[in-house]
């Protein structure tokens, strides 16, 4: 892996990892500073819930550099003393196979933090301690935080803390961090371990005498070879890591070795044990918290069956759980949308109006000219206004989901659609991401990077944007109601099946092409059941909404403005058709005409769609100009009262939403008032055969900027967009095509 | 000796073999075979088959967590019986 992994931009300046030699020199630490803390754990025993406990407020989220694993760091201070807190991504060992775990070790062999607190699940002990004997190998001091004590003492197990402590030579600290308690003794602990930290130097775990015999010889050859990486690495460590065939620390820390030399010195191992000694050594390690774990922890003889157990046999049920799994998404979806929709639609509402006019009037008074007026109205208020309309959709749908994640039903949901899924080469993993993207594209692909594994991250994120998401319903709101009013449902439907059946047929068609060969397995815990905390919940909701508000909401922003001046220039243009958008219209049309609709009023507004599909519709009405509703003279308080009145609208329309049994939003009420004209326009140049291909285009064709972006964001590369790009817009095309050459052929239209 | 994916719900088995390539694991996107054993799923441990829903992924007990593996790594790894949870 690349050396840049862990140089976080937040080290410390002593301990750049460009002067190892430098933080190697500070190995004599009293009463320093700043304690740098690093948290490890295993995924699910509760490490995050125990960092925002200690952390709170001032936790900062980010991601590793170069990765998007999820990084938080905390500074805050306790008792006089500043201390920085830094979360490992969660691992179960720490092995060189997976980016979290090669992110968590190159993290503490560089940096070297001050201690290291292991969370250890109090209720699967055996488990965690295998991480924890490979923590003690890197020489770092470290505290244990024996976290969920309070379900391992209801489950009536009996852990001997003070044996632990005795044959691991760490302190071990009781904790519940729901509940908060124990963290104080933690962080006292910790203080005190890093005052004295030659007393609370981790035990050498004994591996057998083979072993240690043949690390011991390693360890000689080592600084012979190398006398420049005493004190850079722990050396038994290194020994370890050699003897493992470890390339990635070998490469690390530029070893000089003599192959022969490790032979020689492994011998014996091998012909005592087997050639394998990477699994010799992992098979000692867990011997050893194998071994440890019989030693001090007691458990009850009967086996109450657990809770979580009594919910999975309804979830996981073969029958019931897709009925189940269908149900809860119902009622995401229902919440997400019901509770947001007024205020996306009251965001919509006042920048459209009251503070569109507000803009004007403020620009009229200083005597702006008038096109500053118009691009900023027409321009920047109504393409910003228009992306913080799907902030509250955006943020309801992301903590909702953060929800079902923090309970753990979100891992049973991938569990029970896995064999769906199978069908278009991905599996259970992959069908989170799918889901939200019926909502909105953009979290569906943000949430790909639940998907360690590239292949199945790609594929996914390939197939989403064939999930018709809210922004094309206005696209079809209009059309159907333009034609097909007296079968507005079926033909809806068709819609949002035709995008899933595509995916499914692209789905089979990648995984014989672009990702052939790896058959998806997958393993995956399922966490007990837990009630998430609101403050991590919040957390979390935050995190994964504020990407799309920083990056969707400059790139729109630009956007927005580069329409407006694609639509006015050159200058002083008369008729739409002469602007350069017209232009690039009737350009393109030609190409639209063997799909039924190559006129250049379609083809500039599908242009204009790309950045945002719902555009369609507003640039059809602008190009056939459509009169819009006039602007009614209003005065400065006038607009501010209607601001604050529809917000009230909007709270009271969210709460009866929620308390509607069956209040799914009907397709009348997703109708703008000013779209009637536009229908009468509509049903001039389309048929409706020309209009159900011209659906089917806007379903399919490229996804729009924002999802590029997201894109882009998450692959690091364009590449995967370019790849969807060009597959939806041949899809687009072939698919339009068959529908309206296919309905003459059958005489329909 | 039978494969792990054909115990039936509720049935223990015990670890006997598990028949996945060495350094599988190695390489991007192949790491699910390694996280097996560091999950604590690793030959000589007792296993109870906790969900085994004819053709989906399975789930299992291994010590105090429960572990969900497609069917085909399920296939891979050999078991022995021991008995039944009452």
């Amino acid at each position: 892996m690349s050396s840049e992994l862990s140089r976080g931009e937040e080290t410390s300046p002593v301990q750049s990892s460009d002067s190892n030699d430098v933080a190697a020199g500070f190995s004599l630490r009293n009463e320093r500073e700043t304690i740098t803390v690093a948290v490890a754990g295993n995924p699910n025993s509760g490490k995050s819930t125990l960092i925002n406990a200690i952390a709170g407020t001032r936790l900062y989220v980010g991601n590793w550099p170069g990765v998007t694993v999820e990084k938080k760091s905390a500074v805050f201070e306790h008792e006089g003393r500043k201390i920085k807190l830094v979360d490992l991504p969660g691992t179960y060992s720490l092995s060189p196979y997976t980016q979290e775990e090669i992110i968590a070790r190159d993290y503490l062999v560089r940096e070297k933090p001050d201690v290291i607190i292991n969370v250890v699940d109090a209720t699967n002990i055996e488990r965690n301690l295998y991480l924890t004997v490979q923590l003690l190998e890197l020489g770092i001091p470290l505290v244990i935080a024996l976290n969920i004590y309070d379900e391992a003492e209801q489950k009536g197990y009996k852990i001997n803390t003070m044996a632990m402590e005795e044959m691991l030579g760490v302190k071990v600290v009781p904790t519940v961090a729901t509940k908060k308690s124990g963290l104080n003794e933690l962080l006292k602990v910790v203080t005190k371990v890093v005052d004295n930290p030659s007393r609370y130097t981790p035990k050498h775990l004994n591996y057998g005498e083979d072993i240690e015999s043949a690390a011991v010889s390693v360890q000689g050859h080592i600084m012979k070879q190398n006398p420049s990486l005493n004190n850079k690495y722990p050396l038994r460590w290194l020994a370890f890591k050699l003897m493992e065939g470890d390339s990635h620390v070998m490469e690390e820390a530029s070893l000089k070795i003599d192959d022969a030399f490790v032979e020689k010195a492994t011998i014996h191992l091998k012909k005592a044990h087997g050639d394998d000694i990477e699994s010799i050594m992992a098979d000692e390690r867990y011997a050893l918290a194998s071994g440890l774990t019989r030693e001090v922890v007691k458990r009850p003889e009967v086996r109450k069956m657990e809770i979580t157990e009594k919910i999975d046999r309804v979830v996981l049920n073969r029958f019931l759980g897709i009925p189940v799994f269908l149900a809860a998404m119902w009622i995401v979806f229902k919440f997400t949308f019901d509770l947001s929709q007024p205020f996306g639609d009251w965001i919509d509402g006042a920048t459209a109006g009251p503070i569109s006019r507000l803009a004007a009037k403020a620009i009229t008074a200083v005597n702006g000219p008038l096109w500053v007026a118009s691009l900023t109205t027409e321009g920047v208020i109504a393409g910003v206004g228009f992306v913080l309309a799907f902030v509250p959709v955006i943020f309801a749908m992301m903590f909702f989901i953060t929800f079902l994640e923090g309970s753990g039903y979100m891992a049973r949901a991938a569990f029970v659609m896995d064999r769906a899924m199978h069908s278009m080469g991905l599996h259970g993993k992959s069908f989170i991401p799918m889901l939200l993207g019926f909502g909105c594209n953009v979290p569906g692909i943000y949430a790909t990077r639940t998907l360690e594994n590239p292949r199945d991250k790609a594929l996914t994120a390939l197939l989403l944007p064939l999930m018709s998401c809210g922004a094309r319903l206005p696209v079809y709101v209009v059309f159907i109601g333009a034609f097909f009013s007296a079968h507005a449902g079926t033909v809806l439907w068709s819609m949002y099946v035709m995008g899933i059946a595509l995916a499914v047929l692209m789905g089979v068609i990648f995984k014989r092409t672009l990702f052939r060969g790896e058959s998806p397995m997958f393993i995956m815990e399922l966490p007990p059941y837990r009630m998430p905390s609101l403050k991590s919940l919040m957390i979390h909701t935050w995190e994964k909404g504020k990407h799309f508000l920083i990056k969707a909401g400059t790139y729109i922003f630009a956007v927005s403005i580069l329409v407006w001046f694609l639509l006015n220039l050159p200058w002083g243009v008369e008729n739409k058709k002469d602007s350069y958008l017209g232009k690039a219209g009737q350009v393109i049309a030609p190409a639209l005409a063997p799909i039924g609709f190559g006129n250049w009023e379609a083809a500039s507004s599908l242009v204009t769609g790309l950045i945002a599909k719902e555009i369609v519709v507003g640039s059809m009405a602008e190009i056939y100009a459509v009169q819009q509703e006039d602007e009614e003279t209003t005065t400065v308080s006038d607009d501010l009262k209607e601001i604050g009145s529809s917000f009230l609208t909007a709270v009271r329309d969210s709460f009866r939403n929620v308390f509607a049994t069956l209040g799914i939003a009907s397709i009348s009420a997703e109708e703008d008032e000013g779209a009637s004209g536009l229908k009468t326009v509509i049903q001039k140049t389309f048929t409706p055969l020309t209009a159900y291909a011209f659906m089917a285009f806007v379903l399919l064709y490229m996804p729009c900027v924002v999802v590029a972006i997201a894109m882009k964001h998450e692959f690091g590369s364009w590449k995967w967009f370019g790849v969807a790009f060009a597959y939806q817009m041949g899809l687009a095309w072939v698919v339009a095509m068959i529908i309206y050459q296919g309905g003459r052929i059958l005489g329909i239209g | 000796m039978s494969p792990l994916g054909l115990l039936s719900k509720g049935e223990k088995a015990e670890v006997v073999e598990i028949r996945i390539q060495k350094g599988y694991c190695q390489g991007t996107g192949k790491n699910q075979a390694c996280h097996a054993e560091d999950m604590g799923l690793r030959t000589g441990k007792v296993i109870e088959m906790l969900n085994n829903g004819g053709g989906g992924p399975i789930l299992l007990k291994v010590d105090e967590s429960r572990i969900a593996i497609s069917r085909g790594m399920a296939m891979k790894i050999m078991v022995k019986k021991t008995g039944c949870r009452d």
